[in-house]
């Protein structure tokens, strides 16, 4: 008997005219100086004219049905999507989030009118979504959010603050997880929805926080008697907290999770070629079984998500493995950089090396912290 | 997941359910060499699932035998199950027949002599002579056999060869790359199922030990050693059973699933560490003992690390092998599992 679920995925050749679309495309943009590559770009680099260019050629939306302008594909060809554009540190940011999450959200739980209306404009790379869970109090304690929605007779009146929501600037929408009706006593799960707000409303201020490195691509954002329609409350009223676990659950096993610096190791070997040490070549080894393996468990994920299975234990620990993992790489090409004089460093070289030291410190806190993580794992293995 | 399905893998862990009970180890330790499970391994078969059908074995599925041998290495298997079904699959190679009896095999370098896994216990030693492409058979039985320094209980001993004549010996068509991908992957899949074993023990026993009043599980302290020693041995069954895989894809050649059985070793024997320290850790001064189950697998791990070239060995040849090669083929190895360019 063995305890995790990662099966094996015999190799999947028919994907990899996908994968050579991508990458000449990606290396077209680039050469063209359309984009530089960055870490976390996922995250941080937003350009809703790359996004457009993606949504042209199919690459958002892939998995959702032709009608809602999907393109009836699997969850695999989405992944191999998402894994070239990472490698290249591609400006991915403005559509990353509605892409992943929220369309699948609104396609399960959204009105026929909504899907009609937003699906089409995600995927075609013009809409965006912010995420709205945590709030100053309620952080890795994310049932202690405050944030109210009550019913009155247009539909719903929400007053509150949300933090920490990446590309809510560029954003037309976020999905708020909301206090609908006060919790039964200490069972906080209860009473929590979710709400899709369309944030260009009245009443609805969004202020940037500026990151450690100076960068603006976090907010927060407050709602004053903004009124939402009734058929914003996406799912079941009262039930927003199962809604979103499931919702991390998908999102933490992604190529994100242990891609997000691959781009600083491919432009060090650039680099380094022909003038790698031994010690650097050891390390490099170590790296690449890394990711080979982390690639094989997200994979697997990927795999069984797209049978309709989802297993919560397992994205915890590829999310936990992973962000170790592109914090470490990091690192390991800060040592194996070693092997060059300073002054032989390419300016890009510096420019990736840098952002990718600067942004390392979120890796290991959104999408559920890293202690976060390893109280699913405990809880899985019976320890609490 | 390494597959556990399938006849052979089946009968495996049935064996060892009901002949290798937590006691054997310890009996085998102490000297009572469990017979009775070899026996019954013999007598299924087992040892011979690699062999090709015309050579007397029954040329099972690659994948499955590899179930056997996680079954094996759970049960801190005292005799040289997985050591005996690669030495047959190596006299296959060279259209020998299989060892009569219990088996273990050396890779021939410079030196006359070689380390060789369980060598107290097995009957015949199958030496590969990677130069000359040739696989020989001896008769470890009339050899004068000594116990080497060893940190598993499966024991070492040196086998001189100089001076003995082979049983038996052929050409073979088996490259060094596919003898090191069948070692290094067999050894990858045990020490998966150790560490997937030690978690279990050190489950069970910080769930049982109370100090301060409550169970040990219940310190947030050590449920995040143990979080972190899961994702590591998580990692390590995934890690074997990609190299499985990769094996049983090119059985013909397994020198096509090298760069996989590699980086499992690599990932594999790095996280040796991160899963034995935590381990040994909350088992406290109990782990530490020889009455205790934990050596059993603590102490394999540690030797199978090292077998065959320990982590940073690899480390290197894989690295030094990967700078040569473009960041094109090396992200088309990490995603798609293909390292050779074609």
């Amino acid at each position: 008997m063995q305890r995790f679920n990662f099966p094996v995925v015999q190799p999947r050749p028919e994907l990899e005219e996908l994968r050579g679309e991508l990458q000449a495309f990606l290396k077209e943009e680039r050469e063209a100086g359309n984009f530089q590559p960055e870490p976390e770009c996922w995250m941080a680099s937003a350009d809703p004219e790359f996004s457009q260019k993606m949504g042209k050629r199919g690459w958002i939306g892939l998995t959702w049905p032709s009608q809602y302008g999907g393109h009836d594909k699997s969850a695999l060809e989405r992944y191999i999507v998402t894994e070239e554009t990472l490698r290249a540190g591609a400006p991915v940011g403005a559509h990353w989030i509605a892409d992943r999450q929220h369309a699948p959200m609104l396609l399960a739980h959204g009105t026929e009118e909504q899907k009609l209306d937003i699906l089409p404009r995600i995927a075609a790379g013009e809409c965006y979504f912010a995420i709205g869970l945590s709030e100053p109090g309620a952080g890795s304690d994310l049932a202690n959010v405050k944030t109210k929605a009550e019913k009155v007779s247009d539909g719903w009146k929400i007053n509150g603050q949300k933090i920490w929501s990446s590309g809510a600037h560029i954003s037309h929408y976020m999905v708020a997880l909301l206090r609908t009706s006060p919790a039964d006593g200490r069972n906080r799960h209860v009473g929590l929805s979710q709400l899709l707000i369309d944030l260009s409303l009245p009443g609805v201020t969004i202020k940037p926080i500026i990151d450690l490195s100076g960068d603006a691509h976090f907010n927060e954002v407050y709602f004053e008697d903004v009124i939402v329609p009734d058929d914003c409350l996406l799912g079941e009223e009262g039930g927003g907290w199962a809604q979103v676990t499931g919702e991390l659950a998908m999102e933490r096993s992604g190529p994100e999770r242990f891609l997000s610096s691959y781009i600083t190791l491919e432009t060090a070997l650039g680099q380094l070629s022909g003038r790698m040490g031994s010690d650097s070549q050891a390390r490099l080894g170590k790296l690449i079984a890394n990711l080979r393996t982390l690639r094989g468990m997200s994979w697997a994920i990927a795999n069984l998500l797209d049978q309709g299975v989802s297993p919560e234990t397992e994205a915890a620990l590829v999310k936990d493995l992973g962000n170790r993992l592109e914090n470490d790489l990091t690192q390991q090409v800060r040592a194996m950089l070693d092997d060059l004089p300073p002054a032989d460093w390419s300016p890009e070289m510096r420019r990736i090396m840098n952002i990718g030291v600067l942004r390392s410190p979120p890796n290991t806190l959104r999408g559920g912290t890293t202690e976060v993580m390893r109280g699913i794992i405990a809880r899985q293995l019976g320890l609490r | 997941m390494i597959n556990t399905e399938g006849m052979v893998a089946e009968t495996a862990t049935k064996i060892y359910t009901d002949l290798c009970s937590r006691e054997v180890p310890h009996q085998a330790e102490a000297g009572q060499y469990p017979q009775g499970l070899w026996n019954a391994l013999a007598e299924n078969g087992l040892p011979l699932a690699w062999v090709s059908e015309d050579n007397g074995g029954f040329g099972a599925d690659y994948d499955e035998v590899f179930g056997a041998i996680w079954a094996s290495a759970q049960a801190a298997s005292p005799v040289p199950f997985a050591e005996t079904l690669i030495a047959n699959w190596m006299l296959d190679r060279a259209g020998l027949a299989p060892a009569d009896g219990s088996a273990s095999f050396a890779l021939s370098g410079s030196t006359p002599s070689a380390d060789i896994p369980f060598g107290m216990h097995a009957d015949k030693i199958v030496l590969f002579d990677a130069a000359h492409h040739e696989i020989a058979l001896f008769d470890n039985r009339v050899a004068v056999r000594s116990p080497e320094e060893a940190l598993s209980p499966d024991g070492m001993t040196q086998f001189v060869f100089s001076g003995h004549l082979a049983e038996q010996s052929g050409k073979t068509d088996l490259s060094r790359r596919a003898f090191e991908a069948m070692i290094l992957t067999v050894r990858a899949v045990q020490m998966a199922a150790a560490m997937e074993t030690a978690l279990n023990l050190s489950i069970d026993y910080v769930s049982q030990r109370e100090q301060f009043g409550r169970p040990l599980s219940k310190f947030q302290a050590i449920q995040h050693q143990l979080a972190l020693a899961a994702s590591e041995c998580a990692a390590a069954t995934m890690a074997a059973t990609q190299a499985a895989s990769a094996v049983a894809r090119h059985a013909d050649d397994p020198a096509r699933a090298w760069h996989e059985a590699v980086i499992a070793k690599v990932q594999i024997g790095h996280s040796v560490e991160a899963v034995t320290v935590p381990f040994q850790q909350v088992h406290g001064a109990m782990g530490y003992t020889q009455e205790y189950d934990l050596h059993h697998y603590t102490r394999r791990l540690w030797a199978w690390r090292d077998a065959l070239g320990n982590e940073h060995h690899w480390s290197k040849q894989l690295g030094t092998e990967l700078a040569a090669t473009s960041p094109d083929q090396i992200w088309k190895g990490v995603t798609t599992g293909n390292w050779v360019a074609s």
